[in-house]
Order: C-alpha cells, then sequence, then structure tokens
C-alpha cells in the first residue's frame, strides 16, 4: 500500500452550513486532522460532490477518505468508494439533529463538530483498507452429517446447485427417521391424507448423483480447519477412515424418540402401548393391511393416540417442550387405521396444533375420514379385560371417563440428536483452575452422560455445536434461523429445533444454502452476517503475545485454536469480525486492518479537552454500531437532543471494547464514560452472542482502575440497551451529564 | 433512476418485507444477481409495524437494521421501490417481468433533510399506523425507513402542498412530473414473497369492528405499543383514551373458518399471548386478559412461552370461540359466548377487545404464467409446473417470522439452482 | 348399549351418520362452541349442540337420544351461519330428534314432540291441516281445565282468523280433506315402506 493520503470532504448541506462554521471545520481537518486535501461541498452526496471526491481519489492519491456530514447510516449508496478507507464525521446526525438551535449552544455545537473532524481524521489515519486474505480456494464440496430426510435433502439440493457431497449416515442405510415410516404427513394440499414418504425415490436419487459419495455405517472421526478448507476424517465401522477436504457442514443429525419406559403410568411396558415410530413399524408391517397389535396379533378395532405424553410438562424427565408435529403424526396414524382396520380411532389432545394451511387442512381430512378428536387429559393407561383401558377427563364434557382400546399410542417427542454441549469441557477447564471442586464434580458427571460427539471438532472451544435450549442446536435469533455459532456449520431438521418432516426439507434446504454460502464466502475472505462481506479479520503481534488464551476462551464463535505453545491460531473463515478477542487482549496485540486498539483510542484522544474550569466536561460513549448506534440515529431524525459534552464512538460490538480505552479516557480528562451495549443474559440480543455479556464483565472490573485514580465509580457506566430505546439513550447520555455536575469535573485534564 | 440491468441470471424477487429481504440477500451473498421489487416506499414490510417480537420479546428493528446493512453493503442487489410485480410471463430460466413504478415524486438527490416535511400543511392517515394517526403530506414512512427518502404522497401533487414541497427542497429532490413507468426486465427465477395483510376485521360482522371503538385488531394493538405510535406507546381504550382494567383477546377472528380464512394463521395464538406480556409488563395488576381461544397453537420450543402466560395469575384462558359482542356500559362491550370445557355460557364484559385477526394471502391473481397453481388458501405451493417461480415466507403459507426467514431461505436457494444452470448453459 | 366398551367407539357416531339426516357432518366439529354461543335458546336447552356432538362421540347413546335438547332448536339458522366448519347443525338436530323419535326415546311430555305428533295425525288424516283441530288438540293437551283457560286466551285470535277465513268453525265436524285421499294414504304408505327399508338396510 502506497503513503497513506487523507481526503476529507465536508458538506454544508442539510443545515450544516447554516448553524456551524464550516470554513473552520475545513480548517480543523487541516490543522488538527492533518488532513492532504480539505474540500467543502453544498451537496456531497450529490453526483457532483461524489465526483469531487472521486476525482481527488483518482487523480490526487487520495486513500483514506473522511466523509464530514450525515451518519455512516445515511447515504452509503453515494459514500461508497473502492479501493479506499472511509469513515464519518458524524455532524448531521450526531451533532446538528441533536442540538438546540440557538445562539446560546452555538458554541458548544460547533465544539462538538470540530471534536467528530478531529476523531475522523485521527481514526483514518490508523486504518487500512481490507482485503480477503486471498489464501483460500473455492472448495464446492459439503459435508453433510446424517442421512435422513434432512441429510438427504440437503446432499440432494447441493448437487442441484454444483457442490460435491459426503453423506455421512452412522447406520446402514439412509433414510432416517422417515424411512422407518409407513407414510407421511403431505406437504401441500393436505386435504389428500397420508402420502408416500418419497424416501425410497430420493435415495435412488443420490446413489445415482455422482456428486454424492455416501459413507454408510459411518461417522465422522475428526474435523479440523475453518469453512473453505475443513479436512474431516470419516470413519467407518470397518475401522477404515476416509479424509476429504469440505468447505462447509450441514449437521441434520435428526432426533430420537423420548423413551417412553419413563412414562409408566401411561402403560409403557404394556406391549400394545407403543409410541409414535413403534405405530409406524407396525403399519409398516402391515404394508396396507390390517394393523395388528403386538400381543396377540389380533386386527386393531380400537386405538387411543395419548398426545403430549411426557412432553410439554415441567414434571421431571419429561420434555418441557411441544415437539410439533406429533399432533399431525397422530392424524396420520389415525388415518390408516380407519382405513386399514375401519377402527375407532380416538386422538386425545389438549391443544391440537396443526398450524397454517396445510396442518388445518389435514386436521380436517382427519375429521373427514373418521378420526374421533377429544380435549381429553390422559391419566392412566392400564391392562383390563385383555385390552387396555385409557382413564381420562373429558374437558368438553366435564367428566372423568375411560374408554377401551385394543392398542394405545404414545404422542412422545423429540430428543435432539445433538453433540455434547462443547462449553462443559472450557467450564471444567475454569472450574479445576478456580480450585471449585463441587463445580468440577459437577461437571464431570455431565460430562459422563453426555452425548458422544457427532463433528470431533479440533476447536478450542469444543467439539460440537453449541446447545441452545433443551439440547437443540438452533439459533438463538428469530430473524436470522441459521444464525450460527460456528461458522460455516449448519444444524438443519429437528437436531435444530423439533419440526415434522415438511419443516426439515426446507429447513435443510435453507441450510445448504447457508452452507454454499460459507464456501463462498469463505472463498473470498468474506465474514458472514451480520457483517456480511467484511474482508477485514484479527491479526496479532507475536512478539508481545503473553499466550493469556483470553482471546481463545472469549471468541464466541470458537475461531481461535492455540498452538503447542498456547499462541493464538486465527481462522478468517470462522471469524465474525466481531473484535471480541481484541477487547480481551490485555497487551493489546489484536488488531484488524481497520479497526483496532488504535482507532478507537486515537479518536478519543484526538477530542479536544477543555480544562478542569471550562464547565465543558466531556462524556465518552462507546456504542454498538448494530443497535445502539442507530437508536442514536433515529433519536437525532425524531428530533431527540443530548448535551454537548457527548462524544460518541461506534464499536462493532461492546465485546471488542478493549479497556485501555477507559483507562485512557480517564486519564487523558474525561468525565465520564458510557458504553452502551445489546441486552445479554438468556434473552441475549447480542448479534455477537456474548459481546455484551463480556463487556459487562469488563466493565465490572474497571472499579479499580477507578480506585487508583481516585475517581468516583459512577464516571463509568454501562448499560443494556435495544435498538427501539431511542428516548432512552438520550436521557442516558443526560444523566451521566447531570452526575458529572454533582460530582464534578475530572481533575484528570492536561 | 439509473438503467436497470437485468439477464436471465437474474433472480426477481418480489416483496421487501422480511422474507423477500432474506431470500434477496441470501440469493446476492452467494453472489448471484438480485432485484427486490418493493411495492410501498420503503422495505421492511409487516414486522416493521411490530413493536416485539415473539418469544423473545425483542425488537423487529434490531434484525432489520442488519439486514438494512447487508443490503446498502451488497452491489448484487438492486432495490426498487414504489414497485410492483404486474405480470409475469416466459418459462424457468427465461421469464419477462413487468415492473409497474409508481411515482415517489423525490428523486434520489433527498437527503432525508427534512424542511419539504416541515413545510407542507395536509395531513393523511398513516398507513404505517393503520389510519390510527395521521402523517404529513411529505414522510418518511418510519423511523427505520429505507431508502432513506422522503415521499410525497400523491394526493398533495397538483396542490400547494406539492408546491410547497418543491420549494422547501435545496436539493432538487422533489419532482412533481415524475411519472408512472412500467419495465420490462429478463429474469431466470423469481421468488414470490409479497407476504400478508390482516384479514378484514369489519367482515366478521358479529364482533362488531366497525361498530364498537373499544374492538381493535391485535395489529392495531401492536402500534399502540410503539413510543412513536398513535399513542405514545400506551395502551389505552380509543372511546375514551383511558388505560383498559379487563382485555379480552378473540382468537381466530377470521382464522380456521370456512366463513372467513379456512386456513390457520399460525402467528395470531403467539401474538396474543405476547400482547398480553405487554399488558402484563405496561399495567401490571390493573389489568386482566382473558384469551378466548379453539386451540393454542404454540408450538415447538416455544411453548415455554405459554406455559409462562399461563402462570400469570392476571391471564385466563377461556376455550371458545366467542359467539358475538355486544354493546355494554360506558364504552364497554359484552362478550357472549360459551365456554365449551363443561358448557358454561358466560356474558363477559370487557373494556377493550382485541380480534387476533389472521393472514390473508397477497398472491395476486393473473400476474403469473399459465400452468402456475395457487392454492385454494391463496398460497404458492412447492410444484413442479410453477418452474422457477417460488413461493416464499407468508406467500408459501402462513408462517412466523423466524419460519418465514426459513423458507425465504430455501426459495433462494431454489432460484440460484435455477440460475446456475443458465449460467451453466451460457457457459 | 351405551356401555364401558362402547365409550368412544364409533358405534354410536356410525349409526347416526347412517341414519340421521346430515349425520356423516357431526365428525367435522372442532368444539369451538360457536354454534352453542349463538342459539337463542341456549338458555333453554341441557346441552347444547357442540355439546351433544361430543356426547355422540363420546357414545352416549341413550342420553343423545333421550335428551330433548335438539327438540328445543327453533330453525333460525343462526348456528349453520356461524359454523367455522359448515355443519348443518339445525338440520342435524332435527335429524337426531326424528331419529329419537322413531325409536321411541323421546322424553315423556316433550311439547315440541307432543305437537309433531298431533300435527303429522292432523295432516295426514285428510292430507290438509284442520286448524281448529290441531288449536283444540293443543290447547287440550294438558287436560280439561287448562284447556279451556287457554281456548278463552286464543279467543280473540281464533275470531279474527274465522272472520279472514283462516279457519271455519264447521271444521270441527270433520272438516275438508283433499281431492285423492286415498292416493295420498298410499304415498305416505310408500314413503314410510321406503323408510322402514332405508332403517333396516343402516342397522
Amino acid at each position: 500500500m502506497s503513503e497513506k493520503k487523507i481526503g476529507a470532504y465536508v458538506c454544508s448541506g442539510c443545515g450544516i452550513g447554516d448553524r456551524l462554521d464550516v470554513n473552520q471545520l475545513v480548517n480543523t481537518a487541516k490543522r488538527d486532522g492533518k488532513a492532504n486535501e480539505v474540500k467543502d461541498h453544498p451537496f456531497l452526496c450529490s453526483a457532483e460532490g461524489v465526483k469531487l471526491i472521486q476525482d481527488d481519489i483518482d487523480n490526487n492519491g487520495v486513500n483514506r477518505v473522511v466523509i464530514v456530514g450525515c451518519s455512516r447510516r445515511a447515504k452509503t449508496e453515494a459514500f461508497s468508494f473502492e479501493n479506499v478507507a472511509i469513515t464519518r464525521a458524524n455532524i448531521r446526525e450526531g451533532v446538528l439533529w441533536v442540538r438546540p438551535d440557538a445562539p446560546e449552544h452555538a458554541e458548544t455545537t460547533q465544539e462538538m463538530a470540530d471534536d467528530y473532524v478531529r476523531m475522523a481524521c485521527a481514526e483514518i489515519k490508523y486504518m487500512g483498507i481490507p482485503s480477503g486474505s486471498g489464501e483460500q480456494d473455492l472448495t464446492r464440496h459439503l459435508l453433510v452429517v446424517g442421512g435422513g430426510i434432512s441429510g438427504m435433502t440437503a446432499a440432494i439440493e447441493a448437487s442441484k446447485t454444483g457442490y460435491k457431497v459426503e453423506l455421512v449416515e452412522k447406520s446402514g442405510e439412509l433414510g432416517g427417521m422417515v424411512g422407518k415410516m409407513y407414510k407421511r404427513v403431505p406437504t401441500k394440499n393436505g386435504l389428500q391424507g397420508p402420502v408416500d414418504t418419497g424416501i425410497a425415490a430420493m435415495v435412488a436419487a443420490i446413489e445415482a448423483d455422482a456428486n454424492i459419495t455416501v459413507h454408510l455405517n459411518s461417522t465422522v472421526s475428526k474435523t479440523e480447519g475453518a469453512p473453505g478448507r475443513f479436512d474431516v476424517e470419516i470413519a467407518t465401522e470397518s475401522g477404515s477412515t476416509n479424509n476429504v477436504r469440505v468447505g462447509a457442514i450441514v449437521q441434520a443429525t435428526g432426533f430420537k424418540p423420548y423413551d417412553m419406559s419413563q412414562l409408566p403410568e401411561l402403560g409403557a411396558g404394556n406391549a400394545d402401548v407403543v409410541d409414535q415410530m413403534g405405530f409406524e413399524a407396525l403399519a409398516k408391517a402391515a404394508a396396507g393391511g390390517a394393523i395388528k397389535r403386538p400381543s396377540d396379533g389380533k386386527e386393531v378395532k380400537s386405538v387411543a393416540f395419548v398426545q403430549c405424553a411426557g412432553q410439554r410438562s415441567d414434571k421431571p424427565g419429561h420434555l418441557n417442550y411441544c415437539s410439533g408435529h406429533c399432533c399431525t403424526t397422530s392424524i396420520k396414524q389415525a388415518m390408516y387405521l380407519r382405513e386399514q382396520n375401519d377402527a375407532t380411532a380416538v386422538v386425545l389432545f389438549d391443544d391440537l396444533r396443526t398450524p397454517g394451511a396445510t396442518g388445518e387442512d389435514f386436521y380436517r381430512c382427519g375429521q373427514e375420514k373418521g378420526v374421533t378428536f377429544s380435549k381429553g387429559q390422559v391419566s392412566g393407561v392400564a391392562a383390563a379385560n385383555g385390552g387396555l383401558e385409557v382413564k381420562f377427563k373429558d374437558l368438553i364434557l366435564n367428566e372423568e371417563t375411560a374408554m377401551e382400546a385394543d392398542l394405545v399410542v404414545l404422542a412422545t417427542g423429540m430428543v435432539a440428536n445433538s453433540g455434547p454441549n462443547p462449553y462443559l469441557a472450557l467450564d471444567l477447564e475454569a472450574a479445576k483452575a478456580a480450585e471449585d471442586t463441587a463445580q468440577v464434580a459437577v461437571l464431570e458427571k455431565q460430562i459422563e452422560v453426555a452425548p458422544p460427539s457427532i463433528l470431533n471438532l479440533q476447536y478450542r472451544q469444543g467439539t460440537d455445536l453449541p446447545h441452545l435450549k433443551h439440547g437443540f442446536n438452533d439459533s438463538h435469533f428469530i430473524c436470522f434461523p441459521y444464525e450460527t455459532r460456528r461458522t460455516g456449520i449448519y444444524a438443519a431438521g429437528p437436531v435444530r429445533r423439533p419440526m415434522d418432516a415438511h419443516q426439515a426439507v426446507e429447513d435443510a434446504t435453507g441450510a445448504t444454502l447457508k452452507a454454499i454460502q460459507a464456501c463462498e464466502n469463505a472463498a473470498l475472505g468474506r465474514a458472514a452476517h451480520p457483517r456480511s462481506g467484511d474482508l477485514s479479520y484479527p491479526s496479532f503481534r507475536k512478539e508481545g503475545c503473553t499466550q493469556c488464551k483470553r482471546c481463545t476462551v472469549e471468541c464466541p464463535f470458537g475461531a481461535i485454536n492455540e498452538d503447542e505453545k498456547g499462541y493464538p491460531q486465527y481462522n478468517e473463515g470462522r471469524c465474525r469480525r466481531c473484535g471480541t478477542c481484541m477487547g480481551a487482549c490485555p497487551v493489546r496485540v489484536i488488531s484488524f486492518e481497520n479497526y483496532s486498539v488504535e482507532t478507537v483510542g486515537q479518536q478519543l484522544k484526538a477530542v479536544d479537552m477543555p480544562d478542569e474550569f471550562s464547565e465543558k466536561p466531556r462524556i465518552l460513549v462507546l456504542a454498538c454500531e448494530n443497535d445502539a448506534y442507530p437508536a442514536l440515529d433515529m433519536a437525532a431524525a425524531k428530533g431527540n437532543t443530548y448535551n454537548p459534552w457527548t462524544r460518541i464512538i461506534p464499536v462493532r460490538c461492546l465485546g471488542s471494547t478493549n479497556t485501555i480505552w477507559i483507562t485512557d479516557a480517564l486519564n487523558s480528562g474525561y468525565d465520564g464514560v458510557i458504553l452502551l451495549g445489546c441486552q445479554k443474559g438468556d434473552n441475549y440480543q447480542c448479534h455477537f452472542v456474548k459481546g455484551s455479556e463480556i463487556a459487562h464483565i469488563r466493565m465490572s472490573k474497571i472499579d479499580d482502575t477507578l480506585k487508583s485514580l481516585n475517581l468516583e465509580q459512577e464516571r463509568v457506566q454501562t448499560y443494556e440497551v435495544s435498538i427501539a430505546d431511542i428516548d432512552r439513550i438520550p436521557q442516558i447520555l443526560d444523566d451521566m451529564a447531570s452526575t458529572i455536575e454533582k460530582i464534578g469535573m475530572s481533575p484528570f485534564k492536561f | 433512476m439509473s438503467e436497470v440491468i437485468a439477464t436471465n441470471q437474474t433472480i426477481l424477487v418480489a416483496g421487501g418485507g422480511i422474507s423477500g429481504l432474506t431470500a434477496a440477500l441470501e440469493a446476492a451473498e452467494c453472489g448471484k444477481q438480485v432485484i427486490l421489487v418493493e411495492k410501498g416506499p420503503t422495505v421492511g414490510g409487516r414486522v416493521g409495524q411490530l413493536y416485539k417480537y415473539f418469544p423473545k420479546l425483542c425488537f423487529p428493528t434490531c434484525g432489520l437494521e442488519i439486514q438494512l446493512r447487508r443490503l446498502k453493503a451488497n452491489k448484487n442487489v438492486r432495490l426498487l421501490t414504489m414497485a410492483e410485480v404486474t405480470g409475469i410471463s416466459g418459462e424457468a430460466g427465461n421469464y419477462t417481468a413487468s415492473i409497474k413504478l409508481s411515482p415517489r415524486y423525490i428523486n434520489e438527490n433527498c437527503t432525508a433533510c427534512g424542511e419539504c416535511g416541515k413545510a407542507v400543511e395536509g395531513e393523511y392517515d398513516d398507513e404505517h399506523n393503520y389510519g390510527m394517526k395521521k402523517r404529513k403530506a411529505a414522510y418518511i414512512p418510519y423511523n427505520l425507513a429505507y431508502p432513506q427518502r422522503y415521499v410525497l404522497d400523491p394526493r398533495a401533487v397538483g396542490t400547494d402542498d406539492g408546491e410547497r414541497a418543491k420549494a422547501a427542497c435545496k436539493y432538487n429532490a422533489v419532482d412533481l412530473d415524475m411519472q408512472e413507468e412500467t419495465l420490462e426486465l429478463n429474469v431466470g427465477a423469481v421468488v414470490w414473497a409479497t407476504g400478508w395483510k390482516p384479514y378484514p376485521a369489519a367482515k366478521i360482522q358479529p364482533y362488531g369492528y366497525d361498530r364498537y371503538d373499544n374492538v381493535i385488531t391485535n395489529v392495531e394493538f401492536e402500534r399502540m405499543l410503539d413510543p412513536f405510535g398513535p399513542t405514545g406507546g400506551k395502551i389505552v381504550r380509543p372511546s375514551d383514551g383511558v388505560a383498559p382494567k379487563n382485555i379480552a383477546f378473540i382468537q381466530c377472528a377470521g382464522s380456521r373458518d370456512r366463513n372467513h380464512l379456512k386456513h390457520c394463521s399460525r402467528i395470531c395464538c403467539m401474538a396474543s399471548l405476547k400482547q398480553t406480556t405487554y399488558v402484563a409488563e405496561q399495567l401490571g395488576d390493573a389489568c386482566k386478559s382473558t384469551v378466548y381461544y379453539i386451540d393454542i397453537r404454540a408450538i415447538d420450543r416455544i411453548d415455554d412461552f405459554y406455559q409462562k402466560v399461563q402462570k400469570d395469575p392476571n391471564v385466563s384462558f377461556v376455550k371458545s370461540k366467542v359467539a358475538n359482542i355486544v354493546s355494554g356500559s360506558n364504552g364497554n362491550v359484552v362478550l357472549n359466548g360459551v365456554d365449551t370445557e363443561g358448557y358454561n355460557r358466560y356474558a363477559n364484559d370487557h373494556d377493550l377487545v382485541v380480534l387476533a385477526t389472521g393472514m390473508e394471502s397477497t398472491v395476486p391473481q393473473g400476474v403469473f404464467p399459465e400452468g402456475t397453481v395457487i392454492n385454494e388458501h391463496g398460497f404458492i405451493d412447492l410444484e413442479e409446473s410453477n418452474g422457477a417461480i417460488f413461493g416464499a415466507g407468508c406467500s408459501s403459507d402462513a408462517l412466523d417470522v423466524n419460519r418465514a426467514a426459513q423458507n425465504a431461505t430455501a426459495a433462494a436457494l431454489r432460484a440460484i439452482q435455477v440460475v446456475t444452470k443458465v449460467a451453466a448453459q451460457e457457459g | 348399549m351405551s356401555n364401558q366398551i362402547e365409550k368412544y367407539r364409533r358405534s354410536f357416531l356410525s349409526e347416526v351418520e347412517a341414519n340421521v339426516e346430515e349425520g356423516d357432518m357431526v365428525k367435522m366439529c372442532m368444539q369451538c362452541g360457536v354454534c352453542s354461543g349463538s342459539c337463542p335458546m341456549q338458555n333453554h336447552w341441557e346441552h347444547p349442540p357442540q355439546e351433544i356432538f361430543m356426547m355422540i362421540r363420546a357414545g352416549k347413546r341413550e342420553e343423545v337420544l333421550s335428551s330433548s335438547s335438539m327438540w328445543m332448536c327453533t330453525s333460525c339458522y343462526n348456528c349453520i351461519a356461524r359454523c367455522p366448519r359448515g355443519l348443518p347443525i339445525t338440520h342435524i338436530m332435527h335429524g337426531l330428534a326424528t331419529y329419537a323419535k322413531r325409536l321411541g326415546l323421546v322424553p315423556k311430555e316433550q311439547p315440541t314432540a307432543k305437537f309433531g305428533q298431533m300435527f303429522w295425525d292432523n295432516l295426514s288424516k285428510k292430507g290438509r291441516v284442520n286448524e281448529l283441530k290441531l288449536g283444540l288438540a293443543l290447547y287440550f293437551m294438558n287436560g280439561i281445565g287448562p284447556g279451556i283457560k287457554k281456548s278463552l286466551e286464543m279467543q280473540d285470535v281464533g275470531m279474527g282468523m274465522m272472520k279472514t277465513g283462516r279457519m271455519n268453525p264447521m271444521e270441527i265436524l270433520g272438516g275438508h280433506s283433499i281431492k285423492d285421499t286415498a292416493g295420498f294414504s298410499k304415498m305416505l304408505a310408500k314413503a314410510f315402506e321406503i323408510e322402514e327399508g332405508n332403517i333396516k338396510n343402516n342397522g
């Protein structure tokens, strides 16, 4: 990269020129900002204004661009220049719109704007132009783990998109759970009744597809690398292994039925009490003829389906969730009985959950075929009169009653076939280090009963995908179902969330897209969501590193491994560019090309610091760019105001906040520091999972710094805010101003 | 407007709500060219009108902001707002789509400085707030609207307001001569994601939505909670602006009903459960909520949300489709019906009623090539005969946000497969 | 027949499906209760329609067929208009009543049933309704005393009907009949035979 040449472009439009001294801003950029080219324009985002900048880039060697005008969230189409570093001095939303237009405020408003010019110029000096590492090739090859309907869908869809697939199945055949079914619920036109599972056709398609290699009786014994370059070892039962390189992974390991032996009160143990998969086996054996009961081979004439068996219940050992598919599955099975046995089929339910158009159609179809539905709470199933007696409360008729049945089907739930919680091992490590023997015992027990690993990831942060809830590998985000905490690895089907076969097919198709996207991104060094397309990635100065391992432990995405000496090993493809590692590093050796301890540190130092007696405090605000910063922009657009002492710096995630920024700010005379991050905890809204939480932990330790400087604790505040806190955030900023008024200015002004 | 470039390797996405945005961005981030067409002046769709999402009770704008950032950063997506797909002909890999562009009367010069909004005087019903409040004739639809550009109401064009807006703009952005245009684009595949509209509540005659002030819909209730909404975020009775003490939520208001929508709209149970938590949060013990339902469909792992609401002593559940609503005293209304659990007749007095109105598909007739199958509920099934026209989100079934995004991602892959094949054939 | 074994079996439901007009729609009920809530007679019956449908599914044969509930239906059609599943509830109610009557399970002193029988007896004799006889029979249904009282109450209505030629006092003597009473009787006999056959076939 050639010499850095800074161009600063001051827009005087949108009222900026009316209320601010634009010449002074220009001078500030020249004098304090040391910008090489400084120009102003009355309408910078116009074609003419943009051309002014482009000309400087093309002809005057400008490669660092500072736009002094609106927020970085506005006019992005206009201010998008190739091959240069760009930043904004936000004097429209950040100054003009949040300050009252009155002569008595003119001075402080101008000071604010001048500071933002200084800050942007200081930042851009330390910004490089990120470019992909270029290390990686495009690997158009996926690993799909699990040969059920989800995994087979992923394989077929990937192949249709021109990708090769390694399809690994633990058992000796493809098909999974749906393959063990007699028929399935239709995906469209729910009024047609149960339809062929389609599994045979899928298996045939896979066998005929040269893009798909099937590994039966196989498991993944080792996964190393990152998106674009995963090296996977596939072990077969016979002991042989295969090594393949894939670009991304779809984990479609499905579910196992809940262990119904835990439901003796519902007759578990009686041969004629089966779960839904048990009933599918009976239906499959009957092959369209009359379904017979297991105990004596008698043709069944009456069957009770007990919904929510061992689920939606907080009793110990029960599943405290709804498995989503069981209502339609029971309706389907009841239809077999109506058609093949002319039998009574009673579905005893609490809430009949057949959502959507197809779901409700299927319910109607069941009714048309004569399935009996009763809102009933089953209290017990026991042998009686050569059959079974089902005791229940008929909630409609409001009476305790009972019915006799030849066979009872328990609609038990789905248990995710996920790997072990990857954080158990890390937690154990931490507990051992802390010599917490009780916790060590608890964790050791949990590790002992944990399922075997599925992916065997050779990651610092464990072998498998993290769990979200109830053992499912789901995304935590409503808007982003394929958010993953292990970039390039996507859960699909019932291992992600309880779901039916139709959902599983949709889910696997979506997950396949994400896996393909991960390959394409990795090939270009681009970040995945939420910093889609970001080409920057962290690197570290090895000579300064103390091998403290904080970065490898705190990375929310398990992106950083350790070499044998304990130095971090970055994996660009796994990294989401949040900067949590940078915030974690006590010796500040981690940085991105365009985002570093310096880019922020220099900004906060560039602020002109009035003396202690000026009555002009300075408040540093580090605001999460995902939620807090847009909320500030919207507050400005709505005409909310806040004090002129505030200087706001957006950060990629509060997790990227290095405590040195706080220490530097306090040492250089800031009177207050505010950190604005997202909600943490169980319902976290942090787009980088743990960033906000980690920042809060770090800041809880800042008290020592404050003490050593003999400063009041109130001077540093950390908040969880949301993007909707358009009124609250300005209030938070003003509250700090009032606090400072109360406790006085910082003595650290030079 | 700069030229819109499209080829038979381009994916057309109709609808800029959460599903359309997701489909467009996922495809674009796989390196495909996408044209995203939105009928209104802003992307964001229905979710932009929601206060919070279930079950996390987080803000939809949080995810929208990320989508917008992805959109701004991605040069593979061309966004057209005020644009509507009016016809598609051809076949998979080679469609011609007609797109009608309505005039916004404000061009790309707009800096969102707000001067035109200050200058105009006329006010109209605010669509973003379902007409519960007024907005100016020159306006930005809502805080997070994108493109961040003003819109001039067509009714103001040709009036003094139009001239006022024009005079106020320093950037020559107000163009009163803007005309409707039609584009003909060649595209390879289509993702149809025009979403849903709330079922017109007045059609459910016995519930008297059009007769009683204090009978409102679930989408209107959402707007009430928005601090920038019609009531400044306060839950109040429309009749007198007083906080309610006893709210009824009526499920299946228009859904699961052959007189209205036959299908189950899936989201309304969770939406009402979510809304009871708004009531609990804002009004605490001062307000009771009663949910009248047929089945509570809190499906899969979010059933725990239902369990949490059930534990709230201020929320009760009645298994009943309410028969009718009649006028009571003091603006209250009386709900008549039968609690079917044990046959208990009721005539319950409530001071506010929220109808959990269902989702009606907006998939149009007469736009698609012959042979495209739209099912009896108005949704686009995944059918061989549909060629490369793929329904996504609530154009494929009644879906919640999470499933809509999931489904849109799947639809994006299906579209990619078509254009990838075209690319391979054309070398 | 309604015993432990038959509870929630399809036997009674099948019986209803086979013998009751539009009884095959009973299975489509989803227990929303809008029929029960919409019924103007809801304060007057023991079991509202949706509950009757659940009782049928539960196999409560005697309780359903001997119930007076379905006799209370006034054919306002509110329930049919509102039913989200399109059940012809009014028709099913009448069908159930007819079936109960046929089986002799109607509760004694069920006024609607009694009136129905009187109407039929009155009509089937001469092929047309004898208003005077029907009215008097109805008034005296519960004995002489109440009959006289009711007749006096209805005096004005009766006079009005006579004045406008809607009722002829001479009808008390027997009244006029349709032209071909023999043919009419034959028709009724045939219809009866067909229905008996149907009942036999359907079990």
